[in-house]
C-alpha cells in the first residue's frame, strides 16, 4: 500500500499523529483522524502536497454513536489524488473551527451544514439560514427528525380512489 | 297649436333605452349565448405557460412541437404569465417554487386555467414523506385538472389537454373563479407555509370586485392580515367586515 502513495502525501502523513489510512482505489484515500488534528492536516495538504481544491464538506448523524461525522473531500490536480478525511465530533455541543482561512469555498458547506444538521463552525464567515424557505422547525436532516410526522402535521392527504384501481383490488 | 312637453330625464338603471322594464332573465340569457360564443373562442386558441418547476422536460418538448404537435390543438407555449392562459404545474412543487408560482398565477389575466401534471402535485407523488414539497396543488391555487401519472405520456398529456379543451367550450373549466370567490382560504394555506406576512404585489380583492366574483368568502381573518403587511398598492383600506353581494353592487 504504502509504496503507492505518493511521496509528498507519505511525509503530511507522517506528521500528523494518531493517523490512519487506506487505500480505496487507485485515486482515492481515507483518511481518519483526530478532530483537532484536521486543520493541521489540511494546511499541511494545501501547503506541501498541492491540494487546492476541497470538493465537499458533508456531515454524517450517527445517532448511537451520539456523534457527527464530518468528512473534507480534497482534490490535487498535481498528484491526481482524492483524500477523504473523516473526523468525528461530539454531538453536544456541536462545535467545530471553520477551515474559511484555508479553502474560500467551505464558508458554503459549513453554512449548509449548519443548516441542515445543526452544526455550528466557529470562524465561518455567516451562518445564516440559507437554502429553507420559512423553516421553523428543528434542522431537516438529523436522524432525530420525522420526515413523515412532520408531513402528517403540515400538509394533508386526499382520497384517491378512481374506478380502475377498485377493479385492480377486487381481481387480487 | 303645439304644446310641448317635457319628458322627465330621469333615467331608471331597471329599464332600457325605450322605457321598458328589463326583464333579468333575458339579460342574463343574452350573456349566456355571448359566454358560449366567447368561450367557443377562447377553448380554440390557448397559450400554456409552460412552467416546468419538476420534471416534465422529456415529455413535454416532443408534446408542444413536431412529434405529437400540440398546436393542431391550438394549444401554444408561451414564455410570459401576462400573456398566458394555461398554467402547466409539471411535477413536484417544493414551498420555495411555490412561491413563484402564485405570483406567476395572479399575474395571468382571467379567465386563466391551471393544470397540474404528474403525482407529485396530486398527492405528494414519489415525494410524499418530504418536508420540502408541498402535497396538494389545490390547496395554494385552484386546479382545473390533474393528469395522474409519473409522468404522463405525451398521448396523456394531449389527452388532457383535449378534455381541457372540452371543458372550456362547455364552459366548465371555472376553477379560477374560485380563487377570487375563495380568496380568503387559498391564503390561508399559502399563510401557513409562508408565514403570517406572506403578501403578493397582486391586488386580488380588487380584481375580485372588478370580475364581479366578490362573495362573502372572498374576505376573512386571512385576508385582514393584509391589512398589516401589504403594500399600499393593494385596496387600502382592505375591508375588515365582510360585505354582502347587494351591498358591493350599490
Amino acid at each position: 500500500m504504502s509504496e503507492q502513495l505518493p511521496e509528498v502525501l507519505e511525509s503530511v502523513f507522517r506528521e500528523i499523529p494518531n493517523l490512519v489510512f487506506e487505500q480505496q482505489g487507485p485515486r482515492r484515500l481515507r483518511v481518519k483522524l483526530r478532530a483537532d488534528a484536521l486543520p493541521a492536516l489540511l494546511e499541511l495538504l494545501k501547503g506541501r502536497a498541492g491540494y487546492l481544491h476541497l470538493s465537499a464538506i458533508s456531515c454524517v448523524d450517527w445517532p448511537q454513536l451520539n456523534e457527527f461525522e464530518l468528512v473534507y473531500h480534497l482534490w490535487s490536480y498535481e498528484v491526481k489524488n482524492l483524500v477523504s478525511a473523516h473526523i468525528y465530533i461530539p454531538k453536544k455541543p456541536g462545535r467545530y473551527v471553520s477551515v474559511y482561512d484555508l479553502y474560500i469555498p467551505a464558508a458554503f458547506f459549513e453554512r449548509d451544514i449548519h443548516e441542515m444538521f445543526g452544526v455550528f463552525f466557529e470562524g465561518s464567515p455567516s451562518m445564516e439560514p440559507f437554502i429553507l424557505t420559512e423553516w421553523y422547525g428543528p434542522p431537516p436532516m438529523l436522524k432525530s427528525f420525522s420526515t413523515l410526522g412532520y408531513v402528517e402535521e403540515t400538509f394533508g392527504w386526499q382520497e384517491y380512489s378512481p374506478e380502475w384501481l377498485s377493479s385492480v383490488n377486487s381481481v387480487q | 297649436m303645439t304644446t310641448s312637453q317635457t319628458i322627465s330625464i330621469k333615467s331608471d338603471p331597471s329599464t332600457d333605452i325605450a322605457c321598458r322594464t328589463v326583464d333579468q332573465k333575458e339579460r342574463s340569457l343574452l350573456r349566456k349565448v355571448i359566454d358560449r360564443i366567447a368561450d367557443r373562442c377562447r377553448s380554440r386558441s390557448l397559450f400554456i405557460l409552460h412552467y416546468c418547476t419538476g420534471c416534465g422536460a422529456i415529455e413535454l418538448p416532443p408534446t408542444i412541437t413536431s412529434r405529437f404537435d400540440s398546436e393542431r390543438l391550438g394549444i401554444q407555449p408561451m414564455v410570459t404569465p401576462r400573456q398566458a392562459d394555461i398554467l402547466l404545474i409539471t411535477g413536484y412543487l417544493s414551498i420555495k417554487t411555490l412561491k413563484r408560482v402564485i405570483l406567476s398565477y395572479e399575474q395571468m389575466p382571467g379567465p386563466k386555467y391551471v393544470i397540474g401534471m404528474g403525482s407529485c402535485t396530486i398527492n405528494g407523488g414519489m415525494y410524499w414523506h418530504s418536508y420540502a414539497t408541498i402535497k396538494r396543488l389545490q390547496e395554494y391555487l385552484p386546479v382545473d385538472m390533474y393528469m395522474a401519472g409519473c409522468m404522463p405520456r405525451p398521448e396523456a398529456i394531449q389527452q388532457g389537454f383535449l378534455q381541457l379543451i372540452d371543458n372550456i367550450d362547455k364552459g366548465r373549466a371555472n376553477a379560477w373563479q374560485e380563487y377570487y370567490c375563495n380568496y380568503d382560504y387559498y391564503l390561508g394555506n399559502q399563510q401557513a407555509l409562508f408565514g403570517p406576512d406572506w403578501h403578493t404585489p397582486t391586488d386580488v380583492i380588487a380584481e375580485a370586485q372588478h370580475y364581479q366574483l366578490f362573495s362573502e368568502n372572498t374576505l376573512g381573518e386571512h385576508t385582514a392580515l393584509l391589512a398589516k403587511f401589504a403594500s399600499e398598492y393593494v385596496t387600502q383600506p382592505i375591508p375588515t367586515k365582510v360585505l354582502q353581494r347587494e351591498e358591493i353592487v350599490e
